[in-house]
This record gives structure tokens, C-alpha cells and sequence, in this order.
């Protein structure tokens, strides 16, 4: 094993000083580790650019001159091998750093610190001095979110099993074109292939594993895909509701509005996700009236009535 | 990019050594292979290795020159390899989303900061093969986040705003803390509260505000909580999946499940807001409270 590693390390340096490309000839005559016949050299060299590719280390193929029989040359380009972060502050390090740091946990760890590293060897200081104290961390990170990145910066296809809304376990197919962390949770947003519809997914809601499906490079992003903006349009549906002073704080913190009375303030409160509001207006009992939209005022009070009949 | 086999794992710290060293000439070998998350067995014999590397031709003009018998670590002729490695897609697109976290968090405060973020997201962006669309936002403020960190190390207090969604209140509570932790998609504060007196934990993503306080003695003996679990059972009418992430000890499909709660409070909303699809059995006390509010609500709509 320690003489491979020498051997690509040696093949590293020699493809990496080379001014122009390299012949298979000269590689095997000069680079140190190269032995036996002339296939099992030929064998030793596939497998060894293999590795280096997977590395992420772009082996560049050409050089061919009529005038040495056709021959491939190779050779690595050090702009293309070097980290192509150029003249940072110590400032950009330190945001560097802590945006690496936000990774450091459980299934992101090995890769958090190889970047980290990374970052270090450019050998400049850091300089926190301008930013406030923080300890940035991304939460819930695991080992499906990472296998769903993965597939996200190759373009491969992922296969899972989903909670649907009914509760029941459904397997989906989905080409990743983005992905979110809204509100506690991480969301994988592309195209589901069976749907062929844009559609959203949660990630703690993916039971089991995520695998891929397919090669590499399957599909595009379309360059027109944009995440949607969780932000108060002028379509979004306004809910106008009754709120006891005091209470009401969750609602109270999504309202765009509050006017204060005193027995009921009246809050105007954006309605992205009907389901969701209307278990946040029950959730807050009777320190709540929905005044409107009918739609919203109706499911609450069928819920009510339910509720209560249950319950009786 | 997948896991690496462990082969080209070594191979990568060969290759990301040269430029550390380079730039951390003198380190101790412990430290370098804690930087490396490895042994110091494992670090020498990559310096060896290293050590028999360098250009063709292969003599001490060529290889690369490291010295390390004193256990400190300096390296000579090794400029072929001495720049770091360029980021692979996969450090390039967490760095990105990194980078997204802070910028929703900083954006506020510092113009400058939002503006150098931008340009260095779209430096990392020209290494992706296509441009993913990423919206990274904070559950929960990095700068509470590192006040509780470093109270935990010196064991200090902190004042806590909290927002209890059982009591639909928001209160101010000292707090001595033991711990963040995370489960599932959560982060939760444990620590001793000065108003409960007894040990609490409280989600992350609900506190509002930490102020780091004095002259408090750090409790001494750890009083666990004594609040008695309450046992509820329930019908379930609808096993959907908002019945299973409210109560996750409810199983798909099974009729009735028995469960533990902590606050009388929490049970009797988490039955509202799931409107009907689940019912309160027993005890009386808790299937009456949600008869009851569910009726006051709904006598506001008559």
C-alpha cells in the first residue's frame, strides 16, 4: 500500500512540474514505481489515474504531436490542482473557517476538517475582529443529507422511501436542484420522475436510506429553477384572526400586522400552508377567533365541532 | 464525492501534508497528527513516505527534504506540491451553504461582511458543475449558541427568554447550563433552572434571548426533574403522518397507543391542534380539559 501511495504521490509531482504533456514511455522510465511488463505497467497507470481522478485531480490528455507517433500525453495543470481561492483578507479566512465549522458534526466531520485543512495551509491569520461572536452550526445534518448532496454536485439520481401526509411509505425517485433549511428542518427540492413535477421533500421525514440510482451527470439543472421565497407576496392569502392579549405568541411573531385592543387583538397573519395554520389556530384553544379568510374559519370550526363531539 | 476507500484516504493526506507543512514549518508531530485526526504512528509513516517522493531522478536534489528526528516537523524542495488542493465539489458546496448560513445572520448588522460573503460564494460557485440553488437559514441565532458554549465551560449562569409553547408564555428564567445537545432535527439546552429548581431542557429554536449573568453560585447538588410523568391514552382515527411527528409514540396503524407526557398543558393542545384525527381516553382529567377548551373555542364562533 505505502509503495502505491508513493507512486501516485511521485505521479502527482512529475504530471504537476511538467511543462508540456508527458508520454506514457516517459512516465514508466522516470517515475519511480512503475515495474514489470509493459501491460502490467499499462494496468498499474489506468488504475492509478482512476484514483486520482476520484481525488478530484484533473488529469489533463494531450499533446499529440504527428511527430511522435500519436502518442497521449499527460499532465496536470497547477491551476486546476491548487485551491483557486486567491488573495483572501484574513477576514474571508475566518468566514471560511466558520462556514466550514458549521458542518463539524456527525456525518459531515471528515469532510468539515479536510476543508478546514485546506484552509489552513494558505497560512494566512484569521482575523475575527469584525464579526460578533458566533458558533454557526448546521443541526440535523446526517448521513442522508450528505448522500443527497453528493448526488446534488454530480447530478446523480437519489431513490428513497417517503412519509407521505397519510402516513403511508411511499419509494420516490428525485433529481436534486436544491436544497433548504427552513424552520429546523432540511428540504431537498427537484424533480420527483415518476410525478415529473417540482416537488419538495423533508428530509427527517425519508425513512431509512437514501441510495443513488443511475450514473453520474443524469440530468440538468434548468438554469430558470429558483427556490421559492418564503416571504409575504401580494397573492399570499392574509388570515385575519382574534387574539387574546397575551397569548398567541407563535402566531403573533408570523403576523405582519398587530392592533391591540382590549379583549381581542387583531392580528393579520400570512397563510403559506393552510394544514399548518389551522393546527396552530387549534393548538391555541379558545384565545383564538378566526375572522377570516371563510376557508380557514370553516376548517377550524369542523376541527371544533369534532373535538367536541368526541370528546363528549 | 462517496466515502474514499482508505488506500486513497492516505494518499489525499500525502498530498495535503506537503502544503501544511509548508506553511506550519516546526510543528510538532503530536499536533500534526491531530490536525489529521490520526496517530502519531500513522503521521511518521507518512513522513517516511513522503520522504521518497519528489521529481524524477529520485536523488537528494529531486526528493522532497523533511526533517522530523527531533519530533518537530520542517520541510524542504517541496514546491511542486506546496499549494493547498483545490476544494472537491462536495467541501466546495458546504462551504457554499456555510457561507449561506452566515450571511442570513450577518447580513443585518454588517453591509461589508454580507458583500465579502457574496463574492466568495460566487468564487466557490465557479468549482460546482452547476449552480444549485441553496437557502440556508439559522433555527437558532450562533451567537446564543456560543454564549451558551462558553457559559458551559465556565460554568456560569445565563438569563434565558424563553417561550413555552405548553403555556403559550414567554418568561425569563435563570439558568445554569450543562449541556447542548441535538436530537433529531432539534438542539436542545440542558441545565439547571433556577425557577423550576430542578433540571430542564429547553429547545434551542424557542429561546429568545441569552444574557450572560453574575454572581450566582453554580448549584451544587444536581437535583434531577421531579416532575412525575403523566400516562395518557389515546384513539387514533387517522394514523397521518402529523399524528406520528406530533407523537412519535404512536405506531402507523395501530388503533390506540398509551403514552407519557410531561405537561398536562402540552397533551390537551397537542389533541387539539391534531383536530380530531386523535382522541384523549384516559385520564378523565385530560380528556375533559380538551372537551372543554375545544367547546369554549368553539362557543367564541356563535
Amino acid at each position: 500500500m505505502s509503495r502505491k501511495n508513493e507512486r501516485l504521490v511521485n505521479l502527482t509531482i512529475a504530471l504537476l512540474a511538467t511543462k508540456r504533456y508527458l508520454t506514457k514511455n516517459e512516465i514508466f522510465r522516470n517515475i519511480e514505481g512503475y515495474e514489470g511488463s509493459t501491460e502490467a505497467k499499462e494496468r498499474m497507470f489506468e488504475r492509478d489515474k482512476d484514483d486520482l481522478r476520484k481525488l478530484g485531480i484533473q488529469i489533463e490528455v494531450g499533446g499529440l504531436d504527428p511527430l511522435f507517433d500519436d502518442e497521449a500525453g499527460y499532465r496536470i495543470r497547477p491551476e486546476s490542482y491548487a485551491l483557486s481561492l486567491r488573495d483572501l483578507t484574513p477576514t474571508q479566512v475566518t468566514l471560511l473557517s466558520l462556514a466550514a465549522q458549521a458542518w463539524q458534526d456527525a456525518a459531515f466531520t471528515d469532510l468539515s476538517q479536510q476543508a478546514l485543512r485546506k484552509l489552513t495551509s494558505i497560512g494566512l491569520d484569521t482575523d475575527s475582529s469584525q464579526l460578533p461572536v458566533m458558533a454557526p452550526k448546521l443541526v440535523g445534518a446526517d448521513e442522508n443529507l450528505r448522500c443527497a448532496l453528493d448526488a446534488l454536485t454530480s447530478l446523480t439520481t437519489i431513490e428513497f422511501d417517503y412519509l407521505n401526509i397519510q402516513g403511508v411509505t411511499q419509494r420516490r425517485q428525485l433529481q436534486v436542484y436544491g436544497v433548504q433549511a427552513r424552520q429546523s428542518h432540511w428540504y431537498l427540492i427537484g424533480l420527483d420522475t415518476e410525478k415529473n413535477a417540482i416537488r419538495n421533500f423533508r428530509v427527517d421525514r425519508i425513512q431509512g436510506d437514501v441510495s443513488t440510482s443511475g450514473k453520474a451527470q443524469s440530468y440538468v439543472i434548468p438554469p430558470s429553477f429558483e427556490i421559492l421565497e418564503l416571504e409575504p407576496a401580494i397573492e399570499t392569502p392574509i388570515a385575519v384572526l382574534q387574539v387574546r392579549p397575551g397569548a398567541g405568541y407563535q402566531l403573533r411573531r408570523m403576523a405582519t400586522t398587530v392592533e391591540t385592543a382590549d379583549d381581542w387583538d387583531l392580528l393579520e397573519v400570512p397563510v403559506f400552508d393552510l394544514d399548518f395554520i389551522t393546527s396552530l389556530i387549534l393548538w391555541h384553544g379558545e384565545d383564538v377567533i378566526v375572522s377570516s379568510p371563510p376557508q380557514l374559519r370553516n376548517a377550524v370550526m369542523i376541527a371544533l365541532e369534532k373535538l367536541v363531539n368526541i370528546h363528549g | 464525492m462517496a466515502k474514499k476507500d482508505a488506500g486513497l484516504a492516505r494518499t489525499a493526506r500525502l498530498l495535503d501534508l506537503v502544503p501544511y507543512l509548508t506553511t506550519h514549518q516546526g510543528i510538532a508531530i503530536s499536533e500534526l497528527a491531530k490536525t489529521f485526526n490520526t496517530t502519531v504512528k500513522e503521521i511518521t509513516d507518512d513522513l517516511n513516505t513522503l520522504w521518497m517522493c519528489g521529481l524524477p531522478g529520485y536523488t537528494p536534489l529531486e526528493l522532497i527534504d523533511l526533517e522530523f528526528e527531533s519530533g518537530f516537523v520542517s520541510i524542504r524542495n517541496a514546491e511542486t506540491l506546496s499549494a493547498p488542493r483545490a476544494l472537491d465539489r462536495a467541501e466546495a458546496l458546504s462551504i457554499y451553504m456555510g457561507l449561506d448560513l452566515l450571511s442570513a445572520e450577518l447580513s443585518d448588522s454588517s453591509q461589508s461582511l454580507a458583500v465579502e460573503i457574496s463574492n466568495l460564494q460566487d468564487q466557490l460557485r465557479t468549482q460546482l458543475i452547476s449552480a444549485p440553488q441553496v437557502q440556508i437559514e439559522a433555527s437558532f441565532k450562533s451567537e446564543f449558541r456560543a454564549l451558551i458554549l462558553r457559559a458551559i465551560r465556565r460554568r456560569g449562569w445565563l438569563e434565558i427568554t424563553y417561550h413555552s409553547a405548553a403555556n403559550d408564555q414567554v418568561a425569563k428564567r435563570n439558568v445554569a447550563p450543562y449541556e447542548l445537545s441535538q436530537s433529531g432535527s432539534h438542539e436542545y439546552l440542558q441545565g439547571y433552572c433556577d425557577s423550576a429548581k430542578s433540571i430542564r431542557n429547553f429547545r434551542a429554536d424557542r429561546i429568545v434571548e441569552v444574557i450572560e449573568i453574575d454572581d450566582q453560585v453554580w448549584p451544587s447538588n444536581q437535583v434531577s426533574g421531579n416532575d412525575e410523568a403523566i400516562k395518557y391514552e389515546i384513539k387514533v382515527h387517522a394514523s397521518s403522518r402529523q399524528v406520528l411527528e406530533v407523537l412519535p409514540q404512536v405506531t402507523a396503524g395501530s388503533a390506540t397507543a398509551t403514552i407519557e407526557g410531561f405537561s398536562a398543558h402540552w397533551i390537551s393542545r397537542a389533541i387539539l391542534s391534531l383536530a380530531g384525527q386523535v382522541e384523549a381516553t384516559e385520564p378523565k382529567e385530560i380528556r375533559a380539559a380538551v372537551h372543554a377548551r375545544a367547546k369554549a373555542a368553539l362557543q367564541n364562533y356563535h
